[in-house]
């Protein structure tokens, strides 16, 4: 493209990602958010789980050399506790389904990095029936590193851009999760069955946090609704019973 | 799920219970899980759960060129990937009667023994976590940076080099590596002392390390243990000195054991395996400037590349034990199969399942790490 | 355990002399090739351990055969006194595909065989544990078959990125594009 002028990206699809009441907004709010935004992008705790083999270049990152600390990134143990997922990697399903799980255990505002070729086309696993080609589908992704192993100074930049992003309040990802969950649920019900769901009930949260549109509920979403008989041990993958000796053969 | 869908799961009164330690934990190494069933904090029974880093590697090695297969095998396993570039190598090698430069086999020693000690100051890092001192941690995994500095020089990556091709290597070394190289582990030397004092001689380390996870030398040879673990035992076993490849015959270095079989053991079994390979380092040094000649055997038009017909096992001494690559050609431009036989399928799998069953749940990370475990080896 | 000592062609005629119509072939210096008839291999195996010192399995691999309609397993273990590494082919016909499991005479089989039935769906009549381990999640067929096609599944499974699509076509038909 040449010029300076910006062309739109025009399509005629519905528009979905509402902006939340950000007109509706009083002064004070606003303030009161961007000083948060601002805050947040300061301390951000990483998410320790180690999806794939881009975690390897985590250590030096965290440790001395690279020092991430510095700029007050630091790696937390648990979910809850933790706002920026790392998927350091490819991904294979039966790990999806413990990202999605450990993703919708965080709370928001939250943030996701993909790591590497393997999540966003699948890089050089692509003909793999075992791991999947994009991210995006699955969770929502605030930014990428490009490279089969980023190095760390990469991964350093992505954290500082990461954190400009947050501070200028644009790292809004997570909110695309709530908009749309129907759609999100349906590629995660296409690729994992029918019965899959996680013990989050993100449809609540959409209300608690105010981002429900018109893609938060759906035929997927719907179906979450007709089972009623849900307990916890079918939560999420039925380990096979114990003494199964055989399989019966295809 | 909806909360009104709720319905709590009622158990039978017991005093034990289950826990699910992993994949999303800090005293898993990698993507791994185990699940235990536990009474108080005695583990009664541990069942591993792999398949986090499934890829399909044999799958997809079996739909790739007999060249591109270099580019995946470094993947098998993250921390320590030279070994594999090797031993695919040289089971291509050996099937399609390719002679490696003795120029190139040097070299070839050389990054090995590089990537040993990298992967075992990577676990004297991890090792250290586990009980408690991030101090050594962080020295650990600093100090292995400036050799995937040097990495990064000879081949322009710091962890996958796909630096070792069938038939010798990729290219020549970069100009005065070999006295940088010196210069490192001089430096590696002098600080080996610190990492002592704080750690190895440390008497909290001592007290928590000994005894646990001990494995004796009868289970060990029954348990298919390889490599430290299994010198940790006291079996001075060592496929580099058993089964010798490339130039290690010319080499002189020890097969360092010790007795005991405990965590302990096994952390003092790799850091005199990091003394060892100094000395294989400094020998490399000393003699690698004398050799002259190519680093790699003339190739047939990769692309175009058909391998004889046959099948082979190639054997490799990694960081973490007994690597074996089974590969089967009928003479196409594909391999037919290829097998992966990581040194953690076992100890990841059956050893650790063992071990745990007679710890208790504060050990866990202790000896999944004291084993050196590499989940993607088992995973493939 | 007493082991005898000797040379690879002390080994071979140890176990012709036991085991009749056994081929035994010497590939390089260290390695030996065993093609067994697969009803006497684990008397092999016994006999290579309890005698001869071959007590480290050091790996079964299963090869698909789709042609002659069988797999090829291959049984490889190592003696740490001879130093020699000993791979015994059987092969199995594909249906039923089942075959008796050595891990009584070696503990490490355990895993190996829960590999192959996993990845190949060969039944190990006797094995300890052949619950899945890797795939816990899949419901396909066993993926290492020569049958089952990867590609073709990853394009019915996956979605690819999708990088031009047919918006983006319009736009760029009016003038316009993606800012870069
Ligand atoms: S992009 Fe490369 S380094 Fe990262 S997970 Fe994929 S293969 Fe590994």
């Amino acid at each position: 493209m040449t010029g300076s002028e910006k062309v739109p990206v025009v399509t005629d699809q519905p528009e979905t990602c509402r902006v939340a009441d950000a007109e509706e907004k009083s002064l004070l709010r606003k303030v009161m958010d961007n000083f948060a935004d601002h805050c947040r992008s300061r301390s951000l705790f990483v998410l320790h789980y180690c999806t794939g083999c881009g975690a390897i270049e985590l250590p030096p990152t965290i440790t001395s050399r690279f020092d991430m600390e510095r700029v007050g990134v630091s790696p937390m143990v648990t979910p809850r506790q933790a706002d920026l997922l790392l998927i350091t990697g490819y991904l294979s399903v039966k790990t999806l389904k413990r990202v999605i799980l450990s993703y919708e255990q965080m709370q928001a505002p939250k943030y996701v990095v993909g790591f590497g070729s393997c999540t966003i086309n699948g890089g050089m696993y692509w003909n793999s029936y075992a791991t999947v080609k994009r991210l995006d589908q699955y969770i929502p992704v605030d930014s990428y590193i490009a490279g089969c192993m980023p190095r760390p100074e990469a991964i350093q930049q992505v954290f500082l851009d990461l954190m400009a992003k947050i501070d200028a309040g644009k790292a809004t990802a997570w909110q695309d999760y709530y908009l749309n969950y129907d759609a999100y649920l349906g590629r995660q019900m296409n690729l994992f069955g029918q019965d899959w769901h996680t013990p989050t009930d993100v449809v609540a949260e959409a209300k608690h946090y105010g981002y429900v549109g018109n893609g938060t509920t759906g035929e997927h979403t719907a179906l979450l609704d007709q089972r009623a008989t849900w307990s916890l041990d079918t939560v999420p993958e039925l380990y096979p019973a114990r003494g199964r000796n055989e399989r019966s053969r295809p | 799920m909806r909360p009104e869908n709720y319905r709590p799961v009622s158990h039978p009164p017991s005093h034990e219970y289950e826990l699910y330690f992993g994949p999303n934990h800090p005293g898993i190494e990698g993507n791994y899980a185990i699940r235990v069933r536990l009474k108080g904090d005695e583990v009664q029974e541990a069942i591993a759960d792999g398949g986090y880093l499934h890829r399909g590697f044999e799958k997809i090695m079996e739909e790739r060129l007999w060249i591109q297969n270099v580019a995946l095998v470094p993947r098998i396993c993250v921390p320590d990937p030279v070994p594999m570039e090797e031993c695919y190598s040289r089971a291509v090698e050996q099937l399609g009667g390719l002679e490696v430069p003795a120029r190139a086999q040097w070299i070839r020693v050389m990054m090995l023994e590089m990537s040993r000690i990298c992967a075992h100051l990577f676990t004297f890092g991890g090792n250290a976590a586990t009980i408690g001192f991030y101090t050594n941690m962080f020295w650990g995994v600093s100090m292995r940076d400036l050799f995937l500095d040097l990495f990064e020089e000879i081949t322009g990556a710091r962890i996958y080099h796909m630096y070792i091709t069938p038939g010798g290597v990729r290219r020549d070394l970069p100009e005065g590596l070999l006295d940088r190289l010196a210069a490192l582990l001089d430096d590696l030397e002098s600080r080996l002392p610190d990492f002592e004092d704080l750690f190895f001689s440390n008497t909290v380390v001592i007290n928590r390390a000994t005894g646990t996870g001990t494995i004796s030398a009868e289970e060990a040879l029954a348990w298919g243990v390889t490599g430290p673990n299994l010198r940790a035992s006291g079996l001075p076993f060592d496929v580099r000195r058993d089964d010798p490849y490339l130039v290690y015959p010319e080499l002189e270095f020890e097969v360092p054991t010790m007795k005991d079989g405990d965590a302990l053991a096994r952390m003092m079994v790799r850091k005199a395996e990091v003394l060892e390979s100094i000395k294989i380092l400094r020998q490399v040094i000393a003699r690698l400037p004398h050799i002259e000649g190519p680093v790699r055997c003339p190739l047939p038009n990769p692309l175009a590349w058909n391998i004889p017909a046959g099948d082979t096992f190639a054997r490799v001494e990694s960081s973490k034990g007994e690597l074996g690559f089974f590969v089967v050609s009928t003479g196409g431009a594909k391999p037919w199969r290829v097998h992966v036989r990581g040194p953690s399928q076992m100890h990841a799998v059956q050893v650790l399942e063992r071990l745990l069953a007679r710890g208790r749940l504060e050990d866990i990370a202790q000896i999944m790490f004291s084993l050196d475990a590499c989940p993607p080896e088992v995973d493939r | 355990m007493t082991v005898e000592t000797g040379t690879p062609a002390t080994i071979v005629d140890t176990i012709q002399h036991e085991i009749p119509g056994i081929k035994v072939t010497k590939q390089g210096e260290r390695r030996l090739r065993i093609d067994v008839a697969r009803d006497s291999l684990p008397a092999l195996l016994e006999l290579l351990k309890g005698r001869l010192g071959f007590i480290h399995l050091s790996a079964i691999s299963c090869v698909d055969w789709p042609e002659t309609d069988e797999f090829e397993l291959v049984y490889h273990v190592w003696s740490y006194e001879r130093k020699t590494l000993a791979s015994a082919h059987i092969t199995i016909p594909r249906n039923p595909g089942r075959f008796v499991s050595v891990y009584d005479i070696h503990t490490p089989a355990g895993f190996y065989e829960r590999d192959i039935h996993e990845m190949f769906g060969v039944v190990f009549v006797g094995a300890p544990n052949l619950r899945p381990f890797i795939l816990t999640s899949w419901g396909g067929p066993p993926p290492m078959l020569k049958s089952f096609n990867t590609r073709e599944y990853v394009n019915q499974t996956y979605e690819w990125v999708d990088y031009q699509p047919d918006w983006l076509k319009d736009v760029e038909a009016k003038g316009g594009g993606v800012e870069k």
